[in-house]
C-alpha cells in the first residue's frame, strides 16, 4: 500500500444530531445577543473610557510610608464589627439548623407524615431558598430594627431552606433496611427516626451544618450593607465617606476572615466523612 | 393460644456507639453554651423596641402581602428579565474565562501537581472572595449599573466553574487522545476530537447549574447598585411599599422556580 493512499472517507455525524446541535447553538447565541442589547453590557468601556476604574484600585492602598500608621490605627476599630459579623453567622446557623430538623423529616418522601404536609413543607423550603440571604436581610431590616437582629433572622431563614433541602436529599437516599425493620417491629415514628435515620445521616448532616456556616459567614460580612449589622455596615459607612484606604483594609479583612473560616470548615468536613 | 411472655435481653450498647453519643452530646452542649455567650454579648435591641417596631410594621406589611399591587407587575417583570440577561452574560463571561484558566489548573495536562498548584490556588482565592463585595467594588470603581453586576458575577463564577472544569479535564479517558496521536493527529486534533467531546456535556451542565446560582445572585446585586431588579426593590423597601414588594417577590420567586425547573430538565438530558 502506498504511504500516501487517500484515507477512507470519515463518516459524518447523523443529520438529526447536527441539526439539533445547530439549533441549540442558535438559541443560545440569540439569547446572548439579546442580553447584550438589553443590559448595555460594555466590557470595553472599562479599558478605554474609564481610566478611573483602574485608578480606583490604587486608591484602596495608602501610600507606602503611611501603611503602618493608617492600618495600625484603623485595624483595632474593626474588631467589634467583625465579632458582630461572626455572632450573626453563628446565631443564624444555630437557629437555622434547629428549625430545619423537623422540616427535613416532613419533606422527605420516606419519613413524611402524609403527602399533603410533605408538599407544603417542600413548597415552603423552595420559597425560603428562592429568596437570597441579602434580600431576606433587606426585607427584615425595616421590620426588626436596624442592627444584628434582622441579620441573624435573615440568615436563619435562608439556612432553613438550604439545610432542609440538602438534609431531605440525604434522608431520601438512606438504606431503607433499618427503617423497615423498625417499622415491622412496631416502633413509633420518633423511634424510627432516631434509631434508623439519624445514625445514617448524622455525619453528613454535621458536614452540611458546617457548610451552611461557611455560607452564613460569607453572607454576614455583607448584610450590614443594607443595615443588618456587622462589618458590612462599616464598609458602607467608609464608602459613603470616600475613605478608600479604609475600604481597602475592610476588603482585606473580610477576605482573610472568609478564607480562614472556609479553610477550618473544609478541614473539619474532610475529617467527618 | 397463649404462651409465657419471653424476656429478651437487649444487648449492651457497643463502645463505638457510646463514644459517638458522648461526642454528640458534648458537641450539643458546647454549641448551646456558645449560643448563650453570643446572645448575651450581642447588641440586640430590647424586646420593647422590637415589639413597638412590629406593631408598627406588621399591619401594613400584612395588608401589602395579601394585596399585591398588580399595576407594577409589568415593570417588575421587565426588571427581572434584565436580571435574567445579566445572569446570562455573567455566566458567559465566567464560563469563557474559566475555560481558559481550567487548563492551567489541570494536573494531567500540565504534567504534575506542582505545576497545577498556582492555578488551583488562584481558583480558591476567587471562589472565596464574596460576590457582593466584588459588586460593591465594581460599582465604586465603574459606577452603578448592570455592567458592574455582570463583571462581579463573571469574576466570581470563574472560581466555581474553573474548579469543576479542571476536575472534569483531570478525569478524562486517555484512550481517545492516544488513538488520535497514534493516527498522526497533532495537538489541535487531540484537543478538538478527544478532549472537547469528552468534556463538553459536563461543561455545559455545570454552566447551566452556575446560571441557576447566578440568577439568584443577580436579584440581589441591585441592592448595592449593580443593576437588575434589586435596585427598584431596595427603593420600595426604603419606602415600605409592601404591596409593590410582594409583587416583586412573586416575580422573583416565580422566575427562579421556572428557570430552575427548565435548567434541571436540560441538565438531566445532557449528562
Amino acid at each position: 500500500m502506498a504511504p500516501d493512499a487517500t484515507p477512507a472517507a470519515i463518516p459524518r455525524p447523523p443529520l438529526v444530531g447536527r441539526l439539533r446541535g445547530l439549533f441549540s447553538l442558535a438559541v443560545v447565541a440569540g439569547i446572548v445577543v439579546l442580553a447584550f442589547r438589553q443590559t448595555g453590557f460594555d466590557i470595553a468601556a472599562l479599558f478605554t473610557g474609564a481610566a478611573d476604574f483602574w485608578r480606583f484600585f490604587g486608591r484602596l492602598v495608602p501610600p507606602p510610608s503611611e501603611i503602618g500608621s493608617n492600618w495600625g490605627t484603623y485595624l483595632p476599630q474593626l474588631a467589634k464589627p467583625l465579632i458582630e459579623t461572626l455572632q450573626i453567622a453563628y446565631v443564624g446557623t444555630f437557629f437555622g439548623t434547629l428549625l430545619a430538623l423537623p422540616l427535613i423529616f416532613l419533606a422527605s418522601a420516606n419519613t413524611a407524615l402524609d403527602p399533603v404536609s410533605m408538599w407544603v413543607a417542600r413548597v415552603l423550603l423552595t420559597v425560603l431558598r428562592s429568596i437570597p440571604d441579602l434580600l431576606w436581610a433587606a426585607i427584615l431590616v425595616p421590620i426588626l430594627v436596624v442592627g444584628p437582629l434582622p441579620g441573624a433572622v435573615a440568615l436563619t431563614m435562608f439556612s432553613i431552606g438550604v439545610l432542609a433541602k440538602l438534609g431531605s436529599e440525604t434522608v431520601e437516599a438512606i438504606d431503607p433496611g433499618p427503617l423497615e425493620a423498625l417499622r415491622a417491629a412496631g416502633a413509633g415514628r420518633l423511634a424510627t427516626i432516631v434509631y434508623a435515620v439519624v445514625p445514617q445521616v448524622a455525619a453528613t448532616m454535621v458536614s452540611y451544618v458546617l457548610y451552611v456556616f461557611e455560607i452564613n459567614v460569607r453572607a454576614s460580612v455583607i448584610i450590614g450593607y443594607v443595615g443588618a449589622g456587622g462589618i458590612g455596615f462599616t464598609l458602607q459607612n467608609r464608602l459613603n465617606f470616600f475613605d478608600y484606604t479604609g475600604v481597602g483594609l475592610i476588603i482585606v479583612v473580610i477576605f482573610a476572615v472568609v478564607l480562614v473560616i472556609d479553610g477550618l470548615s473544609v478541614w473539619a468536613r474532610s475529617r467527618l466523612i | 393460644m397463649s404462651r409465657p411472655a419471653a424476656t429478651y435481653r437487649v444487648p449492651p450498647t457497643p463502645p463505638h456507639v457510646r463514644r459517638g453519643r458522648v461526642l454528640a452530646v458534648s458537641l450539643a452542649v458546647l454549641a448551646l453554651a456558645l449560643l448563650v455567650v453570643v446572645l448575651a454579648t450581642m447588641n440586640l435591641p430590647t424586646w420593647e423596641r422590637v415589639r413597638s417596631g412590629l406593631t408598627r410594621t406588621l399591619p401594613p406589611l400584612w395588608r401589602g402581602f395579601t394585596h399585591p399591587d398588580w399595576e407594577v407587575f409589568p415593570f417588575a417583570f421587565r426588571a427581572m428579565l434584565e436580571t435574567l440577561f445579566m445572569a446570562v452574560l455573567g455566566t458567559l463571561l465566567g464560563g469563557v474565562l474559566a475555560f481558559g484558566l481550567s487548563f492551567l489548573a489541570a494536573r494531567n495536562l500540565l504534567g504534575g501537581t506542582a505545576q497545577a498548584a498556582p492555578g488551583k490556588a488562584l481558583l480558591v482565592a476567587i471562589r472565596t472572595f464574596p460576590e457582593i463585595l466584588l459588586a460593591i467594588i465594581f460599582v465604586a470603581a465603574a459606577g452603578p449599573g448592570p455592567t458592574a453586576g455582570i463583571m462581579a458575577m463573571g469574576i466570581h463564577s470563574i472560581g466555581f466553574l474553573g474548579k469543576i472544569f479542571s476536575d472534569v479535564i483531570e478525569g478524562i479517558d486517555q484512550g481517545p487522545m492516544e488513538a488520535i496521536r497514534a493516527a498522526g493527529g497533532n495537538g489541535v486534533h487531540v484537543f478538538l476530537y478527544a478532549v472537547v467531546p469528552q468534556v463538553l456535556p459536563e461543561f455545559a451542565s455545570n454552566v447551566l447549574y452556575r446560571f441557576e446560582i447566578n440568577l439568584r445572585a443577580a436579584t440581589i446585586l441591585g441592592l448595592v447598585g449593580a443593576g437588575g431588579i434589586g435596585g427598584p426593590l431596595i427603593q420600595r423597601l426604603q419606602f415600605r411599599r409592601w404591596d409593590d414588594i410582594s409583587t416583586f417577590l412573586i416575580v422573583i420567586v416565580g422566575f427562579i422556580v421556572v428557570v430552575d425547573f427548565l435548567s434541571s430538565t436540560i441538565r438531566r438530558r445532557l449528562v
